[in-house]
């Protein structure tokens, strides 16, 4: 009998790298407990909620211990930067123009900066040391090209929202793997 | 710790806690304790951060040991007192010792 896989991902995903084994451990040990004394339902609800009870805790040791400042720093570098600045250069690009109309971007402008973003994510991806910091940086990532998708000046068209989002974390992890099988 | 830094309640009840369970002070046993002795069912989330406070403050280190199969192969981390743990928690009986000396306590409803 094992514990539901969802909460265990959610749990591996918010602990720290130091934490994370030895708290699914000692949650595994305790679901074992409650599964053979009463059954594997209980044991499960058991398990669940003290992984969602757990979320802000991990996440306070994890941000005390400098894992979120540095996939933070990697996301502002990686995808927020990029596309901020790429934002600002079309502004002026287009107010070069006359008689243009609206701030919509042409969609090779938009393809360039979700080359940018892409080549951004990558370069931080190759600096990860561990799986686990990849995958929260590749979150970072997301997070922080949504926000920038969000806040640009420019009309964002959804499909060109989606790409960026998603290209952010996908060429991150892409980059450490490429790298981690050198 | 520094002079004038003392313990958080739940800090307290968690260096206890680990000085009752000697060898076997780790995570979930720490959270059981509570639990058995206080009724106080903290998750275990809450039980690592207070942990890993007290650990950034030098009052308990800990150790990690070999994964075991009950444990889904997964290692667990012991904790220790150190000697400044160990001086906290004399100082914090001592200080509550001290504000109970002498007390009358009100019986439960006494007061309204």
């Amino acid at each position: 009998m094992s514990p539901p896989s969802f909460a265990r991902a959610l749990l591996f995903v918010v602990a720290g790298e130091s934490w994370a084994e030895c708290v699914a451990g000692d949650l595994e040990e305790e679901f074992g407990l409650i599964c053979q004394s009463r059954n594997h339902f209980a044991g499960a609800r058991w398990y669940v909620w003290q992984v969602v009870r757990s979320v802000v805790p991990l996440i306070w040791i994890r941000m005390r211990s400098g894992e979120f400042r540095q996939a933070a720093l990697a996301a502002l570098l990686g995808a927020a930067v990029p596309l901020v600045m790429l934002d600002r250069l079309w502004s002026f690009v287009y107010s070069q123009v006359p008689l243009k109309d609206g701030i919509g971007r042409a969609p090779s402008l938009l393809a360039v900066n979700v080359a940018a973003v892409c080549v951004g994510s990558a370069i931080t991806g190759t600096a990860q040391s561990s799986g686990k910091a990849a995958w929260t940086t590749a979150l970072a990532l997301a997070a922080a090209a949504g926000i920038a998708v969000w806040a640009s000046a420019g009309g964002a068209p959804v499909l060109y929202a989606v790409w960026v989002v998603a290209a952010a974390p996908a060429s991150s992890l892409i980059a450490f793997r490429w790298r981690r099988n050198r | 710790m520094p002079k004038g830094e003392s313990l958080g309640e739940f800090e307290h009840l968690v260096l206890l806690a680990i000085l009752r369970l000697g060898q076997e002070a780790y995570g979930m046993r720490v959270r059981r304790e509570i639990a058995v002795r206080t009724g106080r069912d903290v998750s275990i989330g809450a039980v690592y951060a207070t942990l890993d406070r007290l650990e950034t403050k030098a009052l308990v280190t800990s150790t990690l040991n070999g994964p075991t199969p009950e444990r889904g192969g997964r290692a667990k981390r012991s904790f220790q007192l150190t000697g400044a743990g160990a001086d906290a928690v004399n100082r914090a009986r001592k200080d509550l010792a001290s504000m109970q000396d002498g007390l009358v306590f009100p019986q439960p409803g006494e007061l309204g």
